[in-house]
Order: structure tokens, then C-alpha cells, then sequence
């Protein structure tokens, strides 16, 4: 029958216009693993399959309204069909078998996804609010900038301080969600050099939007020369060291050093300075202070600023790490 | 009004809770002895399914509706019975979801808790729905001296039940609500439970006031076969948290 | 001043704050008497909160049949509440008529309330820096937009289904018409009760509510997990009561395949919601339990298992998406062969598909989970039956594609909707896939695609249906039509802008913007995109605004709609409207199959006396 011929037509040349349209929207970035590769193989195909299917409802659906509206003056019913048992089979069992095809291609994809390089480099990723800690454990050094050889399948083992987090670097694909108690495996083979920056993907409080992390993929030579600076620079001054943790543990999420208005009071001329507190009073921040407002941050709060958000890093961090931090702010004086 | 229930009813209400005290004494035995989950759960399956066949009268949902008249009492009935096991229906979700916790969260391993404690209050439970059994059994036949005593021991067990849980457990175990997931898993199963106990008391209570007053009669007594299922409800899903708390799986 | 102390909701809100005052007292009592120190927030609020809503059911009379009842007094079975007015509306109805109008205008104002919320954080959105709102102001909004849309899906659902059961299957009322009213009244209290949380430091976890983050969030964490519990009764309740109602009270001759097909998909969204819905009351109790008693249940330090609570959590909250879209699709189901005066192609297989999804939807909730550290052996079986939901879900878009080919279609508004409803409920639908094979999820998931998916299979499942539906039976609600220039303004001012506005959130999904942020980096380049999204959110608002201005205004001065207007088959239509205060004076009883549009002499009722 002519609609059917005429629809088929149409069915074809909008899954065309569709998937060409699709596949060329720029709607991925960039390709930047070896798991990127494979994901994006099967994102393609759900794109092939999405266009045609979207075609098939759209198309006929839109003909059907145009070409059997109720025109002015007719009168009476549609056709009077109430179904076709062999059109419903065959529109049960092809989906089943489409279903089985992509959860095969699926099961593969993961497959492929997970494999596992014995010689992988191998990271310690430890997150916590709102911070990223990077370890590595063959090197024994510790930063919050997470380098990568050029083509090596990083392990990275997870753990979180605190709440939920996930590690997502868009380019290459992969998320895995970072949970406390437990050691989670995220395995990332990069293949494009460059800046990329790591965001925390699940929920996991205020700063949540803001906890980020440089990863930078070099190439071996680099790499390793970077290795090396991470291991000789024992950072000795207390005010660098202190500079460094700050950075570590995402205290400059929330605290600029420029007098910068963010979510906690500014470093900028705080230290011996006299600051008001949220219930009237006030008190100069010595060096007492600022060690207290660390390990114990909702005893005496500044006024004009929230409670209850800036975590106790009483856990975290040790004596001298604390005190380095108070050297930096003092610095800052 | 006191006519006798044919003797065969009340008896199979004693046989049914002979054969629940007799699974009961194999459970415990076996907890003792040969410890594997598998018949652990088997045997509260079937203790489960006997209540649920000869106290709750589970079939009775499935036979055929006779009543054409929408509006009679027959009719409405059986609608209300329906509205009840959905009901139920649901609320066993929350029981199985707190199961599936306790599963997750101690695998083979079970808190630490007084055994003859144990066994005295599922015995006190199993003992509360052969009288709840009993009362609807003489109301249907309307004798409703007898409906009154048994439903007093039921309201009466049921409270002794609440006590032996919450009045002495709670109190002896060698844990708190914070200690750890087994503190986490025993308190919160046991005050769910012992909530729907609670409430089955209050609707036993409600029912036995009305039935004293006369105001049900063997044709008309939705209320007494209401109040009486929902307890033998909150008793299955003792049959299955027994065992789950304190049978199943060795001390840490 | 008596007047205004009669209605019912008065007085349920005076003894809510009574009852959460007496509750606050009590804790404090408790802790005096067992030499703690008095005022401690926590326990004591939410204790408050929850005799609160208790006292709320109690002022408003809710209680008073049952306790009579239980007291062996005597109850009027069907009240004559004829006399009584608008003030029907207002306090405990036992007409399924009255409680279906009362659930329709609580779903627009949760619908309005959480769109309102949308709207203030897209606002923010507009720009990147945080300009008005503080984090935390941002994340609580955001979560409640979440929520409260998710209880205005819920309410809206039991609207449509309320008000048309019984009339689609020829009862005077539901099974249990005080259960009925019951199951409203407690949304009410539980939306105060979760919207309280935002006075009460508000909450940062998105609607989800995962420890450990829920475990340190402020204390309006517990309105909103209180909130959500009570909420959920309506859903269990209105279940009971539908599922016994169309057992038991259905007319004479109308045999399981001849019952119109939203009842098949009330049957299935019923048995999901009965059932599923306890499992996010005590996934979120032990939260609770957790914050207010030091329960380790997702405590990693003391043995417990986060991971647990997302498989109690989302062993509800999938199936749930379902009861939220099944509905809706059987309003496309029910419509189409109205307004395309044809059959419904292949009922038996749409009726059946509505319990397919229901089943199959079931078995898949580990996909929301693909990416959390859940056991990896579960993966791929969650992919395979999370893909397996496609057939059923297929089977209904064949159909209604099979419905309209070679009918006799006209478009008056609600056909506008159910249009919309196909092609976005199809986009959604199509972006399933995608977030079902485990390795493209791990890209997907927590992103703006993931939104994009969600808001489009809720639009189309759920909210462009529930249009329909309001446009189509607001007649037989009022005796007047809605108000035709204005249904197109509605219709033309909320699709191309939801178009446009799912199909960014998808894209900058997939190019890498996660979701549930409050600020993004400028360096990415989306503040464009998320201009334009708060731009059709906007236009989204405003023809909400037109629709409910529409409503109000339609009910004193729209077109006189008395007859059968749409010419439906269906027997509500065959009686003038408004419908009659007790539904049908004479029963009927169904000689026919309902969608025999086409069939000359065809009939599906019969009125007795005919």
C-alpha cells in the first residue's frame, strides 16, 4: 500500500538525517583512553539504534496525524482495526532480540573496560571534603596533583575520609564512586598528553562543585623527572610546608589568601587580627586560635559565616601539619 | 448463644500449635547441634505456612464470592478481607527489607542473646495465636463467655511478649543500640516488631471490649476475625525473625 | 471566624503546631526525667514533628468514623454531603469525586512549589560564581525541587486515579472511602514537615538522601526523611484502596478484558506502590535511627555498609519510577482511541505490557548503582534486565503509533498533550539504553544526562499526561470546558521550551558537566546552555501559570460542556455533567468492548431501564 511505501521512505531518510546529525553534534569529549575508545564504539552504536528507533515512532506517528486528521465536514470513525497478533510478536521478539545483542555488546564493553594490566601503575587516591589526595606508593611521595605516564594503566585504589565521592575525568570516561570503609578500583590507561581536571561525581556536601583535582599525562621522561622533584623536595620551611597542605586539603576551597570574600573568612591580615564572633563576642586570632579553629571549627565561628560546614581535620591531620598550616597563615599576616 | 464449636475446630487449633512447639523445639535443637541456615529457614517456612493455612485462613481468599447483593454484609466482607491481606501484604515488605539488612550486615554470624530468654517469649507468641485462634472459633459459634478468655490470654501474652522483648532483653544484652550493626540490626528489628505487637493489643483490646458488649454476633463479626489475623500476621513474622536473631549463625 | 475554624484544614493545622509543641515538650520531659541534659534539637524536633502530623489528622476529624466504629457507635455509611458546598473541599470527604479534586489542586501546588525552587536555582545557574545563594541554600532547593516534585507526581497519579476509577468501572465510590480520605490528609502534614526543612538548616544530599552525608547534614535532614516516611502512606493506603476496588466493585459484564485500559495500569502502578514503597520508609528510618540512636547501620567504622542503603533505597525508588510514568501511559492508552476514533491496537498486550513493566521493573534497580563499589559480579545481570524493560515499554508505543494509523484524528487540546507526552516520554525512553550498558553508564551517571533522561521520561510519562487528563475530564469535574485559547498558550508556551531544555541538559551531560552542582567552571564554556535552560524553565513556569489560571477562571465562566463532548464510549460520558453526586442513579452493564470506535451498532454499556 502506498502509505506504507511512502512512510518506509521517510523512516530511512530520517534515520539518516538523525544519526548524521547525532554523530556530528560534537557531543563528546575528548577521546583521551583506551577505555574512552571502547565506550564511544558503544555510544555509536546506541546512537545508530536511537536514531532509527526515534525515526520509526516520529515518522509515522507525524504521517498518521497529518495524512488521517479528520478533515472539515467528514463525519464518522477510523478504520476499525483492533489488532494483529502477528505484528505484536514480531514487535516483542525483535526487541528481544535487539535487547540481547546490546546487553552482549554491553557485556563485552565492560569486559574490555575492566581489563586489568598486572604492571600498572599503582595510585592511592584519598578523598575527602572537598579535597584530593594522591599516594604513590612505589615512589613514596604524596601530592594532590595526580600525574600519569602516557600510555600505562594507572590502578587507582580508592577510599574516601568521610562522605560518598567519585572520580570522573570526562575524556576519559570511567567514573567510580569513592566510599568510606571500603577500597574501591578505578583502572585508566590515558593516551593523550595533557591538563585535564578530575571533579568529584556524586554529592557530597556544600563545596561539592568545587572539588577538583588537576591530572596531568606526561610521557615517561617527564613523569619520571617529575618523581624525582616530588621525592627531593622534603619541604623544610614550615610556611612552604604549611603552603602545601593547604592546597592538599582543600582549605582554599573555602578560604582565599587575597581578602577574596568565599565560604570562610579570608587568610589575608587574619592572623593576630581581632575577629567578631557569631555570638557577640570577639577574640584575636593568635596562634591558639587558628590551631583550635582547625581541629575543633564550629567552637567559636566567626561572625557573618556558617557553622557546621568546615570540617575537624582532628583526624587528618597531625601536630606539625597543623602547625605548619598556622606558620603559613601567619605568613600571610 | 453458647452453642458448642464442633469439636474438631478447637482441636485442630491445639494440633496446629503442638506441631509449631515441635518445629520450634527442632529449630533450637538443630541451632545447637547442626547449624546451617538452609534448614533453619525451611523449618520457618513451614511453621509460617501452617499459621498462615489453619489460623489465618489464607484460602478463604481464593474461594469464589457467592454474594451477588453489592450492598449486603457477605459482600462487603469479603471485600474488607481483601483489604486486609493487601495491607498486610505490604507491611511484610518492611519485615523483609529489616531481613535483608540483618542478612547484609551479620551474614552467618548472630548477636549475642539470653537463648532461654529466647525461646520463652516465641513460645509466649506461639501460645498468644492459639488463643486468638481459640476466641474466633467460639465467636463464630457464638459462645462469647469463652471468645472473651481467650482473647484476654492472647492481650495478655501479647503484653508479656512486649515485656519479655522490650522490658528484659533490651535490658540484659550485653549491647547497646550504637554497638556496632549487631546493636543496629536487634534493636531496630525487635522495635518494629514489637510496635506491631503493641498495635495488634490495642486492636485486640478494641475487639474485646465490642464482643463483651455484644455487639458481634457468629454471622457479623468482621472486627474479631480482623483483630485475630493481623496478630497471627505479627506472629509469622516472629517465626521468621526468631531464628534470623537468635538461632542462625555462630557469636562473633 | 467560626466559619473559617469549621473546615477541616483549620483545625488540622492548629493542632499540628498544638501537637508538635506537645511532642517537643514530651522529649524534653523524657530527658529531664532520665537526667539528660533538657533541650537537645534532634530527638526533640522530630519527635515534635511527628505528633505533629499525628495531631493534624486528629483536629482535622479524620479519625472520628473509625473511633466511632471502633466504639461500636453507630456510623453513617454515606454520608449526604450534598448541603455542604466548596466547604466539601476543605475538610474530610468521603466522595472519591472531592478527594480526586483535592489531590489534583495539591499536586499543582507541590508542582508550583518545587517548580518555584527550580526556578531560583536556575537563576543562580545563570552565571557562574555563586551570586545570592550559599551553598548550602543551593543544595537544599535543589534537593527539595527534587522531592517535592517526586510527592506532586505521587498526588497527581492518585488525582487521576481517584477521581476516575470508580466512574470507569460504574461503582458510587472506592472500596473504602474513609481510608480514601485518610490516605489524602496525610500528605498534607508530610509536605509541611518536609518543606520545614529548609528553616531548619536545610540539607545537602540531593532528594537521594545517602549516608554517610545524610548521617552529618543539618537537622533539616530529618523533616525531610520524617516528610518523605509519612508521605509514603498515601501511596501504600491509596494502593490498598485501589487494588480492592477494582477487584470488588466492578459493573456487571465487565470482565477482566473489558475493563477500560488506565484500570490495567492502575492495577500495575498499584502493585508497585503497595508494595515497594516500605522499603524508602526504612531505608530512610534507619537513617534516622542512625542520627538519633548511633546506629551503625551504614557506618563503615562500625561495621556497617553505605552500599546497603542505596539497595534498600533503590530497591523502591526504581520500581517507583514506574508508578509514576505507568499511569500516565495509560492515559495516552486511554485517550488516543477518543480522539483517533479507533481501537486501541492489540489491548490485551497493552494491558499486559503495564504488568510486564511492573514486574521486569522489579529486577533492575542496581542500575542506578552501576558506579558505586556495589559487588561487580551484579552488574551485568542488572544491564540485562534493566535492557529487558525495553520490550514491554515498546509494545505500548507500537500500539499507540497502530492506534492512530488509518483513524480519524482531531486535536483538540488534550490530544495537543498526548502527542507532546509519545515523542517525550519516546526520548526518554530512547536515552534508557545508553545509561543501561554498564560502560557507557560510567560515563552517564551523576551527570546532566542523566537529568535530561529523567525529565524527559517524567514529562512524558507523567506530566503531559496528567495534562491531558485535567483537559479531558474537567468537564465531567465541572459541567464547563477549559478554556481552548488558553490550552493552546499552555501547550505551546511548555513544549518546544521542555524540548529544548532536556535536550541541553542531555548535551552538556554527556560533554562532561555533572549534576547537582552549584557553580561550574567558566572555563568549560556552558554558561550559554544554562542561560537558555533557565530561560525554558521560565516559559515552563509561565505556562503552568496560564493552566492553573485556566482552572480557576473556567470553573465560574468556561464554555457549558453538560453532554458527551469528546463522544467517548466510556460510560462516565453517557451521564450528564457534572457528574451526579453518587456517580450512575442506574447501574450498567458492559455488552461490549470498550474501544470499538468504527463498529457500527457497537455499544459498550448498557444503562438499566435502556
Amino acid at each position: 500500500m502506498k502509505h506504507f511505501l511512502i512512510v518506509a521512505v521517510l523512516v530511512i531518510i530520517s534515520t539518516f538525517l538523525v544519526y548524521f546529525g547525532l554523530a556530528h553534534a560534537g557531543l563528546f569529549p575528548a577521546q583521551a583512553s583506551t577505555q574512552a575508545v571502547y565506550i564511544d564504539q558503544l555510544f555509536q552504536i546506541h546512537i545508530k539504534l536511537i536514531s532509527f528507533l526515534f525515526s520509526l515512532i516520529v515518522v509515522i506517528l507525524f504521517y498518521s496525524l497529518i495524512v488521517f486528521r479528520k478533515k472539515k465536514g467528514e463525519t464518522g470513525d477510523g478504520a476499525y482495526i483492533t489488532g494483529n497478533t502477528n505484528l505484536e510478536i514480531i514487535w516483542t521478539v525483535i526487541p528481544i532480540m535487539i535487547v540481547i545483542y546490546l546487553a552482549y555488546v554491553g557485556a563485552y564493553t565492560l569486559g574490555e573496560v575492566r581489563q586489568i594490566d598486572q604492571s600498572a601503575l599503582q595510585v592511592k587516591v584519598t578523598a575527602g571534603q572537598w579535597y584530593w589526595q594522591f599516594a604513590y606508593p612505589d615512589y613514596s611521595i604524596s601530592t594532590n596533583e595526580l600525574y600519569l605516564p602516557l600510555n600505562r594503566q594507572v590502578d587507582l585504589q580508592m577510599t574516601s575520609k568521610d562522605v560518598i565521592h567519585s572520580f570522573w575525568v570526562p575524556e576519559f570516561r570511567v567514573k567510580q564512586d569513592i566510599v568510606p570503609g571500603q577500597t574501591t578500583e578505578l583502572r585508566i590507561t590515558p593516551t593523550i598528553a595533557g591538563d585535564y581536571k578530575v571533579r568529584c561525581a556524586e554529592l557530597c556536601g556544600a563545596s561539592h562543585a568545587y572539588m577538583e583535582g588537576l591530572v596531568r599525562v606526561v610521557n615517561q621522561v617527564d613523569f619520571d623527572a617529575w618523581v624525582k622533584t616530588q621525592q627531593s623536595t622534603a619541604v623544610q620551611d614550615p610556611v612552604l610546608r604549611g603552603q602545601q597542605l593547604v592546597n592538599q586539603y582543600g582549605c582554599t576551597t573555602c578560604h582565599s589568601q587575597d581578602g577574596s570574600q568565599k565560604i570562610g573568612p579570608t587568610w589575608l591580615h587574619l592572623a593576630d587580627s581581632k575577629v567578631p564572633l557569631a555570638g557577640g563576642k570577639s577574640v584575636t586570632a593568635d596562634k591558639a586560635y587558628l590551631v583550635s579553629s582547625i581541629l575543633e571549627p564550629n567552637l567559636d565561628v566567626v561572625k557573618g559565616f556558617p557553622s557546621s560546614v568546615m570540617p575537624s581535620f582532628k583526624d587528618t591531620l597531625d601536630q606539625t601539619q597543623v602547625e605548619a598550616i598556622v606558620a603559613f597563615i601567619q605568613s600571610l599576616k | 448463644m453458647s452453642d458448642q464449636p464442633h469439636p474438631n475446630a478447637l482441636r485442630l487449633g491445639l494440633l496446629v500449635l503442638g506441631s509449631l512447639a515441635v518445629l520450634t523445639a527442632i529449630e533450637f535443637a538443630l541451632a545447637l547441634t547442626f547449624n546451617r541456615w538452609e534448614i533453619l529457614a525451611i523449618l520457618a517456612i513451614i511453621k509460617a505456612g501452617l499459621v498462615l493455612y489453619y489460623y489465618m485462613h489464607i484460602q478463604v481468599l481464593f474461594q469464589p464470592d457467592e454474594s451477588r447483593d453489592r450492598h449486603s454484609y457477605e459482600y462487603k466482607l469479603v471485600t474488607n478481607r481483601i483489604g486486609l491481606w493487601l495491607f498486610m501484604i505490604s507491611d511484610f515488605f518492611i519485615f523483609g527489607g529489616l531481613l535483608i539488612s540483618r542478612i547484609n550486615l551479620l551474614g552467618l554470624t548472630r548477636p549475642d542473646l539470653n537463648q532461654v530468654l529466647g525461646l520463652v517469649i516465641t513460645s509466649i507468641l506461639l501460645i498468644s495465636s492459639f488463643f486468638a485462634n481459640r476466641g474466633e472459633t467460639f465467636m463464630k459459634n457464638g459462645d462469647i463467655r469463652q471468645f472473651k478468655w481467650s482473647f484476654i490470654a492472647t492481650i495478655t501474652l501479647g503484653l508479656l511478649f512486649i515485656l519479655g522483648v522490650v522490658g528484659i532483653e533490651w535490658r540484659i544484652a550485653p549491647f547497646g543500640p550504637a554497638d556496632g550493626v549487631q546493636g543496629a540490626v536487634f534493636y531496630t528489628m525487635t522495635a518494629f516488631h514489637a510496635f506491631h505487637v503493641l498495635t495488634g493489643v490495642v486492636f485486640l483490646a478494641f475487639v474485646l471490649r465490642k464482643g463483651v458488649r455484644g455487639m458481634y454476633t457468629p454471622q457479623q463479626h468482621w472486627g474479631v476475625e480482623a483483630a485475630a489475623v493481623y496478630w497471627h500476621f505479627v506472629d509469622v513474622v516472629w517465626v521468621f525473625f526468631y531464628p534470623a536473631l537468635y538461632l542462625i549463625g555462630s557469636l562473633h | 471566624m467560626k466559619k473559617i475554624l469549621s473546615l477541616g484544614l483549620v483545625r488540622g493545622l492548629i493542632w499540628q503546631v498544638l501537637g508538635t509543641a506537645l511532642g517537643i515538650g514530651f522529649v524534653c520531659l523524657v530527658r529531664l526525667l532520665m537526667h539528660l541534659p533538657v533541650w537537645k534539637a534532634e530527638p526533640a524536633v522530630v519527635f515534635g514533628a511527628l505528633t505533629g502530623a499525628i495531631f493534624f489528622l486528629i483536629g482535622l476529624g479524620v479519625f472520628r468514623d473509625w473511633y466511632r466504629m471502633a466504639m461500636g457507635q453507630a456510623v453513617e455509611e454515606m454520608p449526604d454531603e450534598s448541603g455542604l458546598g466548596w466547604i466539601r473541599y476543605f475538610g474530610v470527604s468521603l466522595d472519591h469525586k472531592v478527594i480526586g479534586i483535592q489531590y489534583m489542586v495539591l499536586a499543582l501546588v507541590l508542582m508550583s512549589v518545587g517548580g518555584i525552587f527550580a526556578l531560583i536555582f536556575r537563576t543562580e545557574l545563570v552565571e557562574t560564581g555563586m551570586q545570592f545563594l550559599t551553598m548550602i541554600e543551593y543544595n537544599t532547593l535543589m534537593s527539595l525541587h527534587g522531592m517535592v516534585m517526586i510527592i506532586s507526581i505521587l498526588v497527581g497519579i492518585a488525582a487521576i486515579m481517584n477521581y476516575t476509577i470508580p466512574l470507569l468501572i460504574g461503582a458510587s465510590d472506592m472500596a473504602f472511602p474513609r481510608l480514601n480520605a485518610f490516605s489524602f490528609w496525610i500528605a498534607v502534614p508530610a509536605g509541611l514537615i518536609l518543606l520545614s526543612s529548609m528553616a531548619l538548616g536545610g540539607f545537602d544530599t540531593g532528594w537521594t538522601g545517602y549516608p554517610p552525608l545524610s548521617v552529618r547534614a543539618p537537622l533539616g535532614m530529618q523533616m525531610f526523611f520524617l516528610g518523605v516516611a509519612l508521605a509514603g502512606f498515601t501511596s501504600i493506603l491509596g494502593s490498598v484502596n485501589i487494588l480492592a476496588t477494582i477487584i470488588r466493585l466492578r459493573a456487571k459484564g465487565m470482565t477482566p478484558f473489558r475493563m477500560p485500559i488506565f484500570i490495567w495500569a492502575s492495577i500495575a502502578t498499584s502493585m508497585i506502590s503497595l508494595t515497594a514503597t516500605q522499603l524508602i520508609g526504612l531505608s530512610f528510618e534507619m537513617v534516622m535511627f542512625q542520627r538519633l540512636f548511633g546506629m551503625g547501620f551504614f557506618d563503615p567504622v562500625k561495621g556497617g555498609n553505605p552500599i546497603l542503603f542505596q539497595h534498600l533505597f533503590w530497591f523502591y525508588s526504581h520500581p517507583a519510577v514506574y508508578v509514576f510514568v505507568l499511569p500516565g501511559l495509560g492515559i495516552i492508552s486511554e485517550l488516543l482511541p477518543v480522539f483517533a476514533r479507533k481501537p486501541l491496537f492489540g489491548y490485551k498486550w497493552v494491558a499486559m505490557s503495564s504488568l510486564g513493566i511492573a514486574l521486569v521493573g522489579f529486577l533492575v534497580w542496581g542500575h542506578h548503582m552501576f558506579a558505586s563499589g556495589m559487588a561487580e559480579y551484579l552488574r551485568v545481570p542488572f544491564m540485562y534486565s534493566t535492557l529487558l524493560v525495553a520490550v514491554p515499554t515498546g509494545v505500548k508505543f507500537f500500539s499507540w503509533v497502530a492506534t492512530v494509523w488509518k483513524g480519524k484524528i482531531t486535536f483538540p487540546v488534550p490530544m495537543l498533550f498526548i502527542v507532546a507526552a509519545v515523542v517525550v516520554f519516546l526520548l526518554g525512553g530512547l536515552t534508557g539504553p545508553p545509561n543501561a550498558t554498564v560502560a557507557t553508564d560510567l560515563h552517564l551517571t551523576d551527570t546532566y544526562f542523566i537529568v535530561g533522561h529523567f525529565h524527559d521520561t517524567l514529562f512524558g510519562g507523567f506530566m503531559f499526561p496528567f495534562f491531558a487528563a485535567v483537559y479531558f475530564w474537567y468537564p465531567k469535574m465541572t459541567g464547563r470546558k477549559l478554556d481552548d485559547k488558553l490550552g493552546k498558550l499552555h501547550f505551546w508556551l511548555v513544549t518546544p521550551a521542555f524540548f529544548v531544555l532536556s535536550t541541553l541538559m542531555m548535551r552538556i551531560g554527556l560533554l562532561g558537566i555533572r549534576r547537582r552542582i552549584a557553580d561550574y567552571d567558566p572555563a568549560l564554556n556552558f554558561q550559554s546552555d544554562h542561560l537558555v535552560m533557565t530561560i525554558t524553565g521560565f516559559l515552563i513556569a509561565l505556562g503552568v501559570g496560564v493552566f492553573i489560571i485556566n482552572l480557576i477562571r473556567s470553573a465560574k465562566h468556561g464554555e457549558l460542556a453538560t453532554g458527551n463532548i469528546w463522544n467517548s464510549r466510556s460510560p462516565e460520558w453517557q451521564v450528564p455533567s457534572p457528574m451526579p453526586m453518587h456517580n450512575y442513579e442506574k447501574p450498567f452493564e458492559v455488552v461490549g468492548e470498550p474501544y470499538d470506535y468504527g463498529l457500527p451498532g457497537s455499544v459498550y454499556v448498557k444503562f438499566e431501564g435502556e
